[in-house]
């Protein structure tokens, strides 16, 4: 059964993974959380010594995307992590119970660890028609995941439409689908939208839970700072193209090809705030700017709403004035505009001061 | 004459479930029922046609 004491040292032994691995683990998920290099030796004694807490996986109105996001992991650490220092007791796309076994599993969890168990959700929740567009075992996802996410001693909702509902919720809203915090109430409910979540964050989070105790600072969205605390469009590799008024115009066209910037292809990025252009994809390889094609938005509430049509430009550019257009800001910066370089640098400063990186690092200093 | 249910059939993606009617050991009917619905050909409707691909893909 979970819960069990005892961390990861002995099961990573045993499955061959080494203590340099390890450690490379820990220090890449101190970088994630932006916590200063010193915060290492307490995160690798975390979760040497971390007791297990049962995790129970929760699908509802999903594509199964975060599902594929976790799964996709690629270093051993990560899903040894997820597997083993947590124990994952239910989780409908992998686990081997069917039927009345599978939901067995699940209530013995809930009773045996009332308020002590993680509930992950994926998916959103409908509630038009008494909540019939989704049932699990006879019972709507509504009723279940107010019993079991009540119950819990956190939720993480991975993905937009457990967050803030989503593609389900997008315009007409067929089935009135709502993300969990609009349904369960008196709970600690952290927000990993995105779609899907990058598992680089989703384990973050749980390793900042097991090193502080404590869950990580957030926005009013209920988005940890760390992970989403700023923009794509100031973090992104082409940024200096669309400083320069560098843009692609057309698909394929020679700026494409070089790398330009997107915005006039539709590019969210000046809108949506994620860690997408450092942690990355694919193992840190690449992500959709990188790839060249423009940021949809898919972290921000409503996104299928109000960023589409994806590849209509974004009317106006926060932080250079509602009226700047790619042109003019590009223009204004090409021709060397002694103020509007120096009004660029004002913003970049304010900007870094207000980096929400700080403010993770000094409530943890704070403890 | 018994009938079973398997509800939640794991190890797919998506919600399922199978009722079968068992006869003398032998199953003479079955119905599956897939037990989750979004409705995205209705959220498709009126949208750029561009987006599309992006909207089904999460199907
Ligand atoms: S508009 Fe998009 S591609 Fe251009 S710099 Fe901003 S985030 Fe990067």
């Amino acid at each position: 059964m979970p819960n069990e004491a005892g961390g990861l040292r002995e099961t990573l032994a045993q499955r061959g993974v080494s203590r340099r691995d390890f450690l490379k683990f820990c220090s890449a998920m101190t970088a994630v959380l932006a916590l200063p290099p010193r915060y290492m030796p307490r995160v690798v004694e975390a979760l040497e010594t971390a007791t297990r807490p049962p995790l129970l996986w929760l699908e509802y109105q999903d594509c199964a995307g975060n599902t594929e996001s976790l799964l996709r992991a690629s270093k051993p650490t990560v899903a040894e992590l997820i597997l083993d220092v947590l124990s994952l007791d239910y989780h409908e796309t992998v686990m081997a119970p069917a039927g009345h076994q599978a939901e067995k599993s699940l209530m013995d969890t809930v009773e045996a660890y009332k308020g002590q168990y993680l509930v992950v959700v994926e998916g959103s929740i409908p509630t038009k028609d008494g909540g019939i567009y989704c049932t699990i075992g006879g019972h709507t996802a509504l009723d279940l995941v107010q019993e079991i996410g009540g119950n819990a001693a956190a939720i993480i909702t991975v993905g937009t439409c457990a967050a803030y509902g989503g593609i389900p919720a997008a315009a007409p809203n067929p089935t009135d689908a709502v993300g969990v915090r609009d349904v369960v109430k008196g709970v600690p409910i952290i927000n990993l939208p995105g779609c899907p979540m990058n598992v680089q964050n989703l384990t973050a989070v749980i390793v900042h839970y097991l090193t502080f105790g404590a869950w990580p600072a957030t926005d009013q969205l209920g988005r940890p700072l760390f992970a989403y605390g700023s923009r794509i469009h100031d973090d992104c590799e082409r940024r200096a193209h669309f400083d320069a008024g560098q843009f692609v115009e057309e698909w394929g066209d020679e700026g494409h090809r070089k790398g330009w910037c997107l915005y006039k292809m539709g590019c969210k990025g000046p809108e949506t705030f994620h860690n997408c252009p450092i942690v990355r994809w694919n193992d840190g390889t690449s992500w959709p700017v990188g790839a060249g094609h423009g940021c949809v938005g898919c972290s921000e509430p409503a996104f299928w709403d109000t960023m589409s049509p994806f590849y209509r430009r974004l009317p106006s550019v926060p932080g250079f004035g509602v009226e700047a257009t790619a042109d003019k800001v590009g223009l204004g910066i090409v021709a060397g505009v002694a103020g509007a370089f120096a009004l660029h640098g004002v913003a970049s400063a304010v900007r870094a001061k207000a980096r929400p990186l700080n403010k993770t690092k000094v409530e943890v200093e704070e403890e | 004459m018994a009938k079973i249910a398997i509800d939640p059939v794991t190890r797919i993606e998506g919600h399922l479930r199978i009722e079968a009617q068992v006869d003398g050991g032998q199953v003479t009917d079955a119905w599956s029922s897939a037990t989750m619905w979004r409705g995205i050909e209705t959220i498709l409707q009126g949208r750029d046609p561009r987006d599309a691909w992006y909207f089904t893909q999460r199907i």
